[in-house]
């Protein structure tokens, strides 16, 4: 009896111990972290799709029937994937990763989820060259995807053709890229020969597609790397953050909404986003107008692609200034310490005390509404906050013998400053950047949607959730979207600044 | 592999983006113009009409810059500093006849024509209308309308506003509910359906402004304090529902008017006493509003120097002499302009006992007895509508002791708005002195702070057996900025009447079975005017009409869903002249064009 109590135990306790092994497997398991969220999201989706269907009927059934299936596709690999990975053999078989293929289309009607998870389940062997390649290739597909949606409006402007035909270019280009990657870069150096894909790739900046210049720096970080003993550290950030599945959604929301703001002065047209065309008054979504039109007319989607423009020069510009000037203050306070530390500490602290959003207002109160009195209201704000971080990281460091190293060698402060203390104290100002600039682009929208900020026919999400909020009783997609975007940007922020933190943490290494 | 995906994916994003085509916009012929810039000021409450008005005009090859200012002091700001090219404004015809509609906003001398148009045949044609009788001065009118718009383009047209008001109808007897066109609220009618509520539950309602401009009839003529001033102070005369002259609830039993349209009679009532506030309370002063009050009052309105912001004055400077008649025989030899009978008939119809004896003296007044005052208004030509004139708000009768305790304290001349505290000084009466003013109207004024007004009913005002006697003994009126934030609070219960529901909440209102929307007509348009001050390029005909022709109203009527109707002038409402604005943009283009080649 007894030990037929202890083998029972003994076998709950192989059961759980079991679970964790299994557990510890299938996070470590990229294809099962993003089919597994893959059809997650797809299923949710697809269920309010058919909602939409049941309602309104006609194109939306289409819609929930490919989400679903999708979801069915991504479900049945996940389970395989679940199976393989934690079977005997510990490793996904061929005949699942086919699956994968099936799952790239998915991206043509939106969901990017599957087309990552496809990406991830294709391939047996990954390095970070390969999933910078995906997305960069994501990105492009995607914008081509969301300008497409043109198509359905009475006319497109004038740019269309041209950026789409350009933006379809840049496509293949990725796709080359992409077969370069996996051919030259999976040695412990790439390969000579990709030297000039990595240039082509550094250049994808100027298309906002970040994940392109990173893929472009890396490899030539690399090549240029003279000890191929030692890894290069900002690399292995780089790797670190990419480990982070929802981290690598909140860069590629934000990367795609970059990209996006510049592709749209080809494919979008701005008339449709600022001006008024009443015959359409307060239309439901449709496929000419996705989320439909507010009581101006105007088509919701297209405002909203162009205020992912403002939105981010607003939000980026009032972080990068606030942090540039507070990060050079802080530095000196704390590196100078004494008088100099108390004064522009103090200075600071009565900054500190006014809120934030009072400020702005009062500095839009006086100077007017404009995008740059904003960016300045916003900013000013701002500046306390990052000096206080530099300070107390630049306090910690000053005190390293490097420091000690260089003031013996007879270096000057500036260089001290700029060259050996700034550098070794940027980690937390980085991440606080990025978790900055998601609370910058809540500001922005608050004081559009107190009607400070921008001018009230600008489309900023600020703005367009304002002239919904009056239709929230009777056609409340008008605000439902706008107010999405900032929730979704501003946790795409969040998330990626997570990531962030978590791989600059020398003790998460 | 690698190629035969890239190729697939080419030709997938290739086939989608021909079965669906896509066409580029088509683009009309027009002259060659530059973007012509142009400024928009206006109000952050109505940006809507702002957007709309860049957007059409961004249309027609302007370079459009709007100038939103917060509210009605910093848009005056604005204006006075003529940081403007075009400014919306509204105009409302509270008096119901066109002179008014016409003088204020057209004349040179008007207070409200803020461009200002100096235009001397503008200025004879309103004088021209406004000796005629009605039927006579549709012609003249309409010349003006011919004139001013379609000639000149002085002004721009944009809409006329339907009058929108809520109630519930769960609270308020719907009879007891009136919606005039042109005059403020009736507050001395509403009547609660529970009558228990009458003397416990206070009526609120709702205006958009905190800082009435004054409490002095004559002061102002504005949004802030039309309403407020006009159920404060008894008129000799009143408007009806569809500005037809009546003299219900005002100190008038009856009128006449003498043959020649010159001299007009009022016969006064003896039962309408002043109310003040003494500790909080309000109580009946026990002084009659009679005779001496009227001519007071009226000849303060009709002199333009009785104070130092006289906003009233082009209102009543047809008044020529206020008389109190005291010789019976003179009613008993003119005759009535409309009938033939002699005034006194005309004046007793309007009484159960008949005039027996006038008086001057306040003491002896005594109706029961046939002792009546009857108060003379001589104009300076013949000029019928001097009648809506007196039934203005700014007719209304004041105190004589009362205003002279305060306005006697300083010349007008030397009157600094910082330091002296005229009659009606909000600023004083909300620092605390109540008892400043004396109410001849249904409601005394008791105490203001940030967030309303309390009004309580004149104990002195008309016998409780009377019509019009108010119902309600307290109103309280709550100050909300903001229109739809108003209508969340109606539909909350926490306003119990809506002046003015806007066209995007008629539907949502309407939903609820507790609250009826009445809809109809009003005197309200809504107008841009230009900057023609000197130096402004907007002198320049041809800039205005290629502005004008830029405006399409249809889509103000779309925006507000059919809400608002197209009107050409402010005369619109109130004279049928036949007239609508077109929207033509290659005209608006021919016009641009021949400034720019100017």
């Amino acid at each position: 009896m007894a030990n037929k109590e202890m083998t029972k135990e003994m076998a709950q306790k192989q059961a759980l111990y079991q679970k964790k092994v299994n557990k510890r497997k299938l996070s470590g398991s990229l294809e099962y972290t993003t089919a597994r969220l893959g059809w997650q999201v797809t299923l949710a989706l697809g269920v309010y799709f058919l909602f939409n269907a049941l309602t309104k009927g006609g194109v939306w059934f289409a819609v929930a029937g490919v989400y679903l299936a999708g979801f069915a596709l991504d479900f049945i690999a996940t389970q395989r994937i679940i199976k393989e990975v934690t079977g005997d053999a510990g490793e996904i078989s061929a005949t699942t990763r086919k699956l994968g293929w099936l799952m790239l289309p998915f991206v043509f009607v939106g969901d990017f989820f599957m087309f990552i998870a496809g990406a991830m389940l294709i391939k047996k062997e990954k390095n970070m060259e390969y999933q910078l390649s995906v997305y960069s290739l994501l990105v492009t597909i995607f914008i081509l995807v969301v300008s497409a949606l043109n198509l359905f409006k009475e006319y497109v402007a004038d740019t269309f053709w041209l950026g789409m035909g350009l933006y379809g270019l840049y496509a293949v280009l990725n796709l080359v890229i992409m077969s370069a990657v996996n051919k030259y870069t999976f040695g412990k150096k790439p390969d000579k020969k990709f030297l000039p894909y990595a240039y082509i790739c550094i250049a994808g900046l100027a298309l906002g597609n970040v994940f392109s210049f990173l893929l472009g720096i890396i490899a030539l970080g690399k090549y240029y790397n003279k000890n191929e003993e030692v890894s290069v550290e900002w690399i292995d950030v780089i790797r670190r953050l990419f480990r982070n599945y929802m981290s690598c959604i909140g860069m590629f929301i934000v990367i795609f909404l970059l990209s996006v703001s510049i592709a749209s002065v080809l494919t979008f047209d701005y008339d449709i986003a600022i001006s008024n065309n009443f015959s359409v008054r307060l239309a439901a979504p449709s496929l000419m107008y996705p989320f439909g039109c507010d009581q101006f007319g105007r088509c919701v989607f297209t405002r909203i692609i162009f205020g992912a423009r403002i939105s981010l020069l607003v939000g980026m510009i009032s972080t990068l200034a606030p942090c540039i000037v507070g990060g050079m203050l802080g530095a000196v306070a704390a590196y100078y310490g004494g008088k100099v530390d108390n004064i522009i500490m103090r200075i600071l602290d009565v900054l500190n005390a006014v809120p934030s959003i009072l400020l702005a207002i009062a500095v839009i109160a006086a100077f007017g509404t404009s995008t740059t009195n904003l960016i300045l209201a916003l900013s000013i704000g701002g500046i306390p906050g990052y000096a206080r971080t530099m300070r107390a990281q630049v306090m910690g460091v000053a005190n390293q013998e490097f420091v000690e190293a260089a003031k013996a060698c007879g270096a000057k402060d500036g260089t001290i400053i700029f060259r050996h203390i700034i550098p070794n104290s940027l980690a937390p100002i980085i991440v606080r950047i990025t978790m900055g600039m998601g609370s910058a682009v809540l500001s922005t929208s608050s004081l559009s949607y107190l009607g400070i900020g921008v001018e009230a026919h600008v489309p900023e999400w600020g703005n367009i959730l304002k002239a919904g909020s009056t239709f929230l009783e009777t056609n409340p997609y008008i605000a439902i979207f706008p107010g999405l975007a900032i929730i979704i940007i501003v946790l795409a922020f969040n998330y990626f600044g997570d990531g962030l933190r978590d791989a600059l943490d020398p003790k998460l290494k | 592999m690698k190629k035969i995906i890239a190729l697939a994916l080419a030709a997938v994003m290739a086939l989608s983006m021909v079965a669906c085509g896509g066409s580029s916009k088509e683009e009309t012929s027009m002259l060659e113009t530059q973007p012509e810039k142009i400024v928009v000021l206006g109000q952050s409450s109505s940006e809507a009409n702002m957007n709309i008005l860049r957007d059409q005009l961004t249309k027609a090859g302007f370079d459009v810059e709007l100038n939103t200012q917060p509210d009605y002091a910093s848009w005056t700001a604005q204006k006075e500093a003529g940081n403007f090219d075009i400014a919306l404004s509204g105009w409302t015809t509270v008096t119901g006849n066109v002179d008014y509609a016409v003088r204020g906003v057209y004349h040179s001398t008007g207070d409200y024509n803020y461009s200002p148009i100096i235009d001397t045949k503008v200025d004879e044609l309103i004088d021209k209308g406004a000796s005629e009788t009605a039927a006579a001065s549709v012609a003249t009118y309409t010349e003006l309308e011919n004139y001013m718009i379609t000639e000149n383009a002085y002004i721009l047209p944009l809409y006329a506003s339907m009058k929108m008001q809520a109630y519930n109808n769960s609270l308020l007897k719907a009879e007891s509910v009136f919606q005039p066109k042109s005059r403020p609220g009736r507050w001395e009618m509403y009547d609660y359906v529970d009558a228990a509520n009458n003397d416990t539950r206070a009526l609120t309602l709702t205006q958009a402004s905190a800082t009435p401009s004054t409490l002095d009839p004559i002061q102002a003529n504005d949004g802030t304090m039309n309403t407020l001033s006009g159920n404060m102070y008894i008129k000799i005369i009143n408007l009806s529902d569809d500005d037809e002259i009546m003299t219900d609830s005002s100190l008038s039993h009856s009128y006449a008017i003498a043959e020649g349209n010159s001299e007009y009679y009022f016969l006064l009532r003896d039962d309408v006493n002043f109310a003040k506030v003494e500790n909080g309370e309000v109580v009946d002063t026990g002084v009659l509003v009679a005779a001496d009050d009227v001519v007071f009052s009226l000849e303060r309105a009709s002199n333009k120097n009785s104070v130092a912001t006289h906003k009233t004055y082009t209102l009543h400077n047809h008044m020529q002499s206020i008389e109190i008649v005291t010789d019976l025989s003179e009613l008993e030899a003119k005759l009535d302009s409309d009938t033939g009978a002699t005034l006194l008939e005309t004046l007793n119809k309007g009484v159960e006992v008949p005039v027996a004896a006038l008086t001057a003296v306040d003491e002896e007044v005594d109706n029961a007895a046939g002792t009546y005052q009857v108060v003379k208004v001589t104009t300076t030509e013949p000029f019928p509508q001097v009648l809506n004139y007196l039934a203005h708000q700014s007719a209304g009768i004041l105190h004589k002791e009362q205003v002279e305790s305060y306005n006697s304290k300083f010349t007008v001349e030397s009157y600094d708005p910082t330091k002296d505290v005229c009659y009606g000084d909000f600023a004083a009466i909300k620092g605390g002195d109540t008892s400043m003013l004396w109410c001849s109207g249904p409601y005394q004024f008791v105490k203001v702070d940030d967030y309303g007004i309390d009004f309580v009913k004149n104990p002195g005002y008309m016998p409780e057996d009377e019509e019009f006697n108010p119902n309600i003994k307290t109103i309280y009126m709550k100050f909300i900025k903001d229109t739809s934030a108003a209508t969340s609070a109606f539909r909350a219960g926490e306003v119990d009447l809506l002046g003015s529901v806007s066209a995007t909440d008629v539907d949502v209102v309407e939903a609820d079975s507790k609250f009826t929307v009445m809809k109809r007509d009003s005197n309200g348009v809504t107008y841009a005017f230009f900057n023609l001050t000197e130096g402004s390029k907007f002198n320049d005909v041809d800039l205005r009409k290629a502005v004008m022709y830029a405006i399409n109203q249809e889509d103000f009527v779309a925006y507000n869903n059919g809400y608002v109707m197209p009107v050409y002038s402010t005369v619109g409402t109130l004279v049928n002249t036949g007239n609508a604005h077109v929207h033509d943009l290659v005209k608006s283009n021919e016009h641009l064009a021949a400034y720019q080649a100017k």
